[in-house]
């Protein structure tokens, strides 16, 4: 009896060993390190297909931004010296640009990024745009008159009855960052200090927000264009407005998602290839036609139904690079306010 | 025993001015003692007067935190420090509570030592079955130390010290929980042993009549001190 | 020598594994831009205002669940561990699943009950759902969650050192009283220190946790620093909004050492494989067992169900399995290694605060404990700036990194379980061993670790469970391609199908029970007469 516990703790060694010598890579040539910040549900299919097409093994991180893990952009920020991961894949372009600033990026310039316009690339290549979503408004069906425009959010007739989600995560950050940039800052902190008085919610993200007026508990959220999409198709009381489409009105905010390669990266060659396959009309046309309900970029590619070709849709105009720099500079006032 | 490999060897204890203290308390003061190879000496006194203490720095497990102690003229620890690891002065001993180990059989208690000293398997069988024939247990190989009654733990716990033939054995009331007859039985098992294999024996016991049919010299201790009043009595 | 030698190593290996990174961390935030600076400090201090009631909260968080774990634990576990009620062993498996998944887990699946169209839900009047599910999100529910959740650490260790209370003492008071007042008089007061050692782990568990409160909106301290890494990828702020955390843990220590060593009960050295019969409950059996089925039912069977409910199909086991069949095996492997290792580390550790073989004992066990109150991405953090170098890729770019953080984060659990179940070995029976002439080794080998047997395996299974439900530094750390199974259920939560979801935590039960039903094999198999 004495020795079977030895025996075992032998054993379990060897097991270790031997998992160990399984599960350890080697740094083979042939394989590519991804961080994704895109729903793993939606990105996973689509490295797959990568593997399958080119032979190269894929080793990803994912992240998300509705579960504000600390994931991908942090481990990116402390490998810094030590690059781990050769492309990153971001749901939206101001983390991108945030790693530009932070020297973390390393231009490359994609054949495949012909067609996509130039305002959803870096013009240097440090990151390019793919699959965007635009941000919207999720109306519940009952709600006449619809609300047309992000500042209706300041509107009395829909005092306490809409819902935002928390600002200091994700696309609602961009969103408040961009107005910051387009309004100037005294006139977007009158309008933050105006959704406080007119009793707007706070969610902890864009889904808890479209569920919320799914439900009927708000009448409108601002939220990403594939929260409504989703909930229509499960045939929920819900309608999309694209806000702010009025000829001397500011527009709908696009966020395409990005594709990063890490300066300094082990498997730069690679890494290349992957960001050519994401920037491919063929992946552009799997994000669009899955759950994702990506809009496509490239011109030659069918948007799915339920959403607007990105030609037809008034396009905010805005630099992302000055997003990224203002969205740093206003941190500490989205804390205060989120908190108040 | 006819095999001269488990000849007992000579040993001699002194204790030269040792001192022992447990948060801040004195237990042994100033202690000096000599005891002759084979002699039989029982430490008698009242409890907590230092008597076990007095076993464990024998036996190494304690270290002193003043003096000397010698085994065979030969210095096996000193102020806070052991020269010799318990493992290494041939002392065997016999714990008030037995300390057998329960997961093993009798077999495997006794047979542990000689496995320490690494003794061939046919020689070990053998020096097993020579101490349960001196102790008188021979039907109880393969029983589970815990499964034995009081009186033949004792007889276990004896076996198994006495089996690597140790100069020096100590026993710390050993016979503390038996019932009167198999104390008065065990005790003159015990003088017996001692006579015919030629240890030194050091007894520890606060009980008067044990102390006095173990036909000793008794030594008294009294606040970790030897009382000399009462010893020149005896 | 050998013992020195092999119990200092440990020491060191638990101090490079666990402190490194934590000092490292603590350094940097003395550096800005590669100069000494306190400007982190001075705005930390500047924002205290907003950070004084947040802590406030966390604190009060703590103290009510502990509280509530306390007043439901104990007697649950005098109940299971110590009288004749029916199924016994059922109510105790039950009960416990909760502490096996990560937390964050029961909320949503309470949620999925409460909720207007929940089980319960569903059947109140809209405004009495309203203010359920409004109190739900929110202090009461964080209570609720945490302390299902937390409550069987101290239902477990009463049970566990129930059974190491010597029985002669429960009949020598027996003779003179009845079961409550002794238990009262006697036995519970002997456990005092499990308890306590208990709600401090409570206390400590839930000062940490994060996904909950996230969940239910609750802000709590902990979600600020993680929110200072979320949203502003502020390193070196959140690193020193972490240090007050440090300081109340510390002073949690320092009172639990002070109390630890004011008491002077001992547990009885002389307990092996004896129990006392258990107590016969006469007429209460059957109101206390219908007590402790309603319990169940409620906290535990009812949120459970939902889940199995909801990922009732085949196709949903089958999307669950072709998205995650490499996690799980991964999850399995690296808990099963980090069992292993944590046993032997533990081992040791506890061996060295058991004998005080060096004076560092104390420093040691406190390390321990300090390592499994901080928040897995502190040191998640800190491992990836200590072994994130060219040279240590082999370990920093393999699951070793995954493995060194169970290492650090989780030592104490089977350190402080092995320091425990060395107290109930008389050391006479190691002295023994020594005085036949074996080496320290040896004496391990063949006295300590059988008679230590059942504590040892329950600490293997104790930390395979921790070690596979951990996020907190996985998340973190976790090399390119290496996911384990929780990782990938929090990552699959952003818009995968609630019944994917579902299955997933299913199969993570079902893989966290493993070694609960190899360890009952074994039990009967070594039950059985030779």
């Amino acid at each position: 009896m004495k020795k079977n516990l030895w025996v075992v703790l032998l054993v379990l060694a060897g097991v270790a060993a031997a998992a160990w010598w399984r599960f350890h890579v080697p740094s083979e040539t042939q394989s590519v390190v991804v961080y994704v910040s895109h729903d793993e549900v939606f990105s996973e299919p689509i490295l797959r297909d990568f593997e399958k097409e080119t032979g190269i093994r894929v080793r990803a991180v994912y992240d998300t931004e509705e579960t504000k893990s600390t994931g991908a952009m942090n481990r990116l920020m402390a490998e810094k010296n030590n690059p781990q991961a050769d492309v990153y894949w971001a749901n939206e372009p101001i983390r991108a640009e945030v790693l530009r600033q932070q020297h973390i990026a390393a231009p490359y310039l994609s054949l495949n990024a012909d067609g996509i316009p130039a305002r959803f690339r870096d013009p240097q290549g440090y990151w390019t745009g793919f699959a965007a979503r635009a941000r919207v408004l999720i109306v519940h069906k009952d709600e006449n008159p619809k609300p047309t425009s992000v500042f209706s959010y300041a509107d009395p007739r829909w005092r306490g009855r809409t819902v935002i989600a928390n600002p200091l995560f994700g696309t609602t950050t961009d969103q408040i960052a961009a107005l910051f940039v387009l309004l100037g800052d005294d006139r977007a902190r009158a309008f933050m200090q105006g959704l406080h008085e007119n009793g707007v919610k706070l969610s902890p993200s864009n889904g808890d927000s479209a569920d919320l007026v799914a439900r009927g508990q708000f009448a409108f959220s601002l939220v990403d264009s594939d929260d409504v999409v989703n909930r229509m198709k499960q045939h929920e009381p819900v309608t999309m407005i694209y806000p702010d489409q009025g000829a001397d009105e500011i527009g709908s905010l696009i966020v395409p998602n990005a594709a990063v390669l890490i300066a300094g990266s082990p498997h730069q060659d690679a890494g290349k290839k992957l960001i050519d396959y994401l920037l491919s009309k063929e992946t552009e046309r799997k994000l669009a036609f899955s759950d994702a309900a990506q809009i496509p970029l490239h011109p030659d590619v069918a948007t799915p139904p339920g959403l607007q070709p990105i030609e037809s849709i008034k396009i905010m105009t805005v630099d992302y690079a000055a997003i990224a720099t203002k969205l740093q500079a206003i941190q500490s006032f989205l804390k205060s306010w989120a908190e108040s | 025993m006819a095999n001269a490999r488990w000849a007992t060897t000579m040993s001699m204890i002194e204790f030269r001015s040792v001192c022992k203290e447990y948060h801040g308390r004195r237990v042994i003061a100033t202690l000096s003692l000599k005891i002759e190879a084979k002699e039989r000496v029982v430490l008698f006194g009242p409890s907590g007067c230092g008597k076990s203490t007095v076993l464990h720095l024998i036996a190494g497990l304690v270290i002193p935190d003043a003096g000397e102690i010698l085994v065979n003229d030969e210095l096996v620890a000193t102020a806070k420090k052991n020269l010799r690891e318990p493992q290494q002065r041939g002392v065997g001993m016999v714990f008030q509570d037995l300390a057998l180990w329960p997961h093993m059989t009798v077999r495997e208690n006794i047979e542990f030592g000689l496995r320490a000293k690494r003794i061939p398997k046919k020689q070990r069988r053998q020096r097993v079955k020579e101490m349960v024939d001196l102790v008188g247990l021979d039907d109880y190989l393969s029983t589970k130390s815990g499964e034995l009654s009081g009186g033949q733990q004792q007889r276990v716990a004896l076996a198994r010290t006495l089996a690597v033939a140790p100069g020096i054995v100590l026993m710390d009331e050993p016979l503390s929980n038996l019932d009167d007859a198999s104390n008065v039985q065990l005790r003159k098992e015990i003088v017996r042993l001692h006579g015919d294999l030629g240890f030194t024996l050091v007894y520890v016991t606060h009980k008067r009549d044990e102390a006095e049919a173990l036909r000793a010299r008794i030594i008294f201790l009294r606040c970790g001190r030897i009382d000399d009043a009462s010893s020149a009595v005896r | 020598m050998e013992k020195r030698v092999t119990l200092a190593a440990g020491a060191l290996a638990l101090t490079v594994i666990g402190l490194m990174p934590v000092l490292m961390i603590v350094a940097s935030t003395f550096y800005v831009a590669g100069e000494f600076s306190l400007t982190t400090y001075q705005a930390l201090l500047a924002s205290s205002k907003q950070l004084a009631p947040l802590m406030g909260r966390s604190v009060l968080l703590s103290l009510s669940v502990t509280l509530l774990a306390m007043m439901v634990g104990t007697p649950l576990g005098v109940l299971l561990g110590k009288t004749d009620l029916p199924l016994r062993g059922a109510f105790t498996m039950l009960v416990t699943l909760p502490l096996l998944l990560p937390p964050y887990v029961i909320a949503v699946a309470w949620f999925a009950v409460l909720g207007s169209t929940g089980w319960i839900g569903r059947f109140l009047a809209p405004t009495t759902s309203e203010f359920l599910s409004s109190a739900f999100f929110g202090f009461y529910g964080c209570i609720g969650a945490l302390s299902t959740a937390f409550m069987p650490v101290v239902m477990l260790l009463t049970i566990a050192y129930l059974g190491t209370v010597n029985p002669r003492l429960e009949q020598a008071g027996l003779l003179m009283s009845r079961w409550p007042s002794v238990l009262w008089g006697i036995t519970l007061p002997l456990i005092a220190r499990a308890i306590l050692f208990a709600a401090v782990l409570v206390f400590l568990l839930t000062l940490g946790e994060v996904g909950v409160p996230t969940f239910l909106r609750y802000p709590v301290y902990p979600v600020e620093i993680l929110t200072q890494f979320a949203a502003f990828y502020d390193f070196s702020a959140a690193t020193a909004a972490a240090i007050p955390m440090l300081i109340i843990t510390a002073v949690i220590l320092v009172l639990e050492i002070r109390l630890l060593h004011t008491s002077a009960l001992e547990l009885s050295a002389a307990t092996i494989g004896r129990r006392n019969a258990p107590i016969e409950l006469g007429r209460w059996r059957f109101p206390l067992f219908g007590l402790a089925l309603v319990w169940t039912l409620v906290m535990v069977a009812l949120p459970i169900a939902e889940l199995i409910v909801q990922s009732a199909s085949l196709s949903a086991f089958a999307d669950a399995f072709s998205r995650a069949s490499d996690s799980i095996l991964r999850s399995v492997v690296f808990a099963a290694i980090g069992a292993t290792l944590l046993t032997l580390l533990g081992f040791f550790c506890g061996y060295l605060i058991h004998n005080r073989t060096l004076p560092l004992w104390r420093s040691i066990d406190a390390l321990a404990l300090f390592l499994f109150t901080l928040p897995g991405t502190v040191i998640g953090i800190g491992l990836i700036s200590l072994w994130n170098r060219p040279i240590t890729n082999a370990i920093y770019a393999t699951p070793a990194i995954i493995i060194l953080g169970y290492l650090a984060q989780y030592a104490v659990l089977p350190t402080r379980m092995t320091a425990a179940t060395l107290q109930r070995i008389p050391p006479s029976l190691e002295q023994a061993a020594q005085l036949c002439g074996a080496s320290w080794f040896m004496t391990l080998r063949h006295i300590v670790a059988p008679l230590a047997k059942r504590g040892l395996i329950g600490a293997w299974i104790i930390a395979y469970i921790f070690c596979l439900r951990d996020l907190g530094i996985t998340l973190v750390v976790y090399p390119p391609g290496f996911d384990t199974l929780p990782v990938r259920i929090l990552t699959l939560m952003a818009n995968g199908a609630p019944s994917l979801i579902a299955a997933l935590c299913v199969i993570l039960i079902a893989v966290t029970l493993l070694p609960f039903f190899v360890g009952a094999l074994w039990q009967t198999r070594a039950g059985r007469p030779p």
